[in-house]
């Protein structure tokens, strides 16, 4: 899920031109623990037998002729591989789009027995990651039908 | 087993998990240099200090509540502005077999005076109006060892608190819990619970230090020397003199054992070489116990001194550590003590004293 160019650009410049003293909007807590993750849907995964996750991720999706040459010259791989331990695999698997990141924090809490607090900062910060590497984006349930 | 986006698992709908609770219990126990409290389940430790003397400490209510607990404590033998005298007098008094003056009479009322000052000075800054109501001075706690008064105030949010000063450990403490304003009930209910729980000092000469699941009591004469407070990794370090104990805590202690054993993940974790010191394992109401023990080589004892910044107090010459898994809880805890020969019960008193589930 992309940000509007008009945002993004604020960001960048707020980022590189700190004397413009352009910040992000605060983000409100409880709307963002009513977001739904859901997963990039170009990637694939395997999960191993000791429970942890390789995920695979495609190194160029859409090659222009040059470059599909060049890798095949050069015999680059398709995709590169990324490791997730057993309970970031398990936060994986979670983010289906259904879940929010409140059941993801609850649901890890509660089968690893971790306290609330310590749930909520490591699998927030997990998705924030995952986030940034573009490996799942964040949903808004916006209306329901009855 | 290959997957990709399309494998639908069972939708988990946030209802059906909002309820269960991450670690049952009735209260969560907070403790933090000789504060304790009861709070309801799941609130947790936002904010603290390091220092003893004056300091704070918020909690939190858990998930998306709006409820905080703030405390501050100073002391009040302290004096505001610390001069050569206030330094050199207390061994002058030593030497010359004085005893130490009475601290200086404590004014609550001005106290809470400043205090309400402050956050109506803060209110205004950000435009809102705060209306702030006291009540009078009555004593409490055992022998009327308090003096304290009730406030609460509201603007944008709401406060209800309590400031007391307690003649046993000489401290000024202001409680408060805030909320929005129409949880006025909440923090009704929150005030009691707090107010009827809350100790200022410990009463068997241990303080509690509880937060995070972890729960453990240390002898007085220590203080907080360190912390890391990392999600699912936990330790305190505490000193006397150049004596130590260090409390450490892992969680997920099923996903670690699946890779070491108990004895192979304490010893790349524990702060000495575990080599040339005694090991018994023991295995204790379902928890699998490793202790070391042993005597220190000289070189480690230099160390101890250099660690406790060349203090030469209470040098140390033994160690002793447990470790021990807790499956109820999913933990590893960890307790090793560098002692004074003299310092005989330190470590079965610590172990004893702390609560893994």
């Amino acid at each position: 899920m992309r940000l509007p160019l008009k945002y993004r650009l604020y960001y960048t410049a707020g980022k590189y031109l700190p004397f413009l003293k352009l910040k992000p909007p605060e983000v409100d807590r409880k709307a963002a623990l009513h977001l739904r993750p859901g997963r990039n849907s170009l990637l694939t995964w395997e999960k191993r037998e000791t429970g942890e996750l390789v995920l695979s991720v495609p190194t160029n999706h859409h090659p222009k002729r040059m470059t599909k040459w060049v890798s095949k010259w050069f015999r680059f791989p398709e995709a590169r591989h990324v490791e997730l331990d057993e309970v970031g695999g398990f936060v994986w698997e979670l983010c289906d789009g259904t879940h929010t990141v409140e059941a993801i924090v609850q649901k890890t809490g509660h089968e690893y027995k971790m306290n609330r607090r310590e749930a909520e900062v490591s699998v927030t910060m997990f998705l924030q990651m995952l986030h940034q590497r573009n490996f799942i984006g964040f949903y808004k349930r916006v209306g329901k039908k009855s | 087993m290959k997957r990709t986006d399309d494998d639908k698992q069972e939708p988990l709908e946030p209802e059906e998990v909002a309820g269960t609770p991450t670690v049952e219990k009735a209260i969560t126990v907070v403790g933090w240099q000789g504060v304790r409290c009861n709070l309801p389940p799941d609130w947790n430790v936002t904010g603290f200090s390091m220092d003893r003397e004056s300091g704070y400490l918020r909690v939190d209510s858990p998930g998306e509540g709006s409820l905080t607990v703030q405390i501050r404590w100073t002391d009040a033998a302290k004096p505001e502005v610390k001069t050569f005298y206030h330094v050199l007098a207390p061994h002058f008094r030593r030497w010359l077999r004085r005893p130490p003056p009475l601290p200086p009479k404590v004014d609550l009322k001005a106290n809470l005076e400043k205090f309400l000052k402050d956050i109506t000075k803060q209110a205004k800054k950000s435009g809102e109006k705060l209306e702030a109501s006291t009540k009078s001075e009555k004593e409490e706690g055992e022998n009327s060892e308090r003096r304290a008064m009730n406030f609460s105030w509201t603007g944008n949010g709401r406060g209800q608190g309590k400031i007391w000063y307690c003649s046993r450990c000489n401290r000024v403490l202001v409680a408060q819990v805030l909320g929005l304003g129409r949880e006025q009930n909440a923090i009704a209910s929150i005030a009691s619970r707090l107010f009827s729980s809350l100790e200022d000092h410990s009463t068997n000469g241990y303080d509690l230090w509880a937060l995070y699941d972890l729960q453990v009591e240390i002898p007085e004469g220590f203080r907080l020397a360190s912390q890391k407070l990392l999600s699912g990794y936990i330790q305190l370090v505490f000193q006397r003199g150049a004596e130590r104990i260090v409390v450490d805590r892992w969680g997920l202690a099923n996903v670690t054992l699946k890779k070491f054993s108990l004895k192979d993940w304490f010893t790349n974790h524990a702060n000495v070489a575990l080599k040339r010191f005694s090991v018994t394992e023991t295995t204790e109401e379902g928890h699998e116990r490793i202790r070391y023990v042993g005597k220190l080589t000289p070189l480690t004892r230099l160390r101890a001194v250099r660690e406790a910044k060349l203090s030469l107090r209470n040098v140390p010459s033994c160690y002793e550590a447990e470790t021990w898994h807790c499956p109820e809880s999913n933990k590893i805890y960890a307790i090793q003590v560098w002692r004074h020969a003299r310092s005989l019960d330190v470590w079965d008193e610590v172990v004893r004293r702390c609560v893994c589930h």
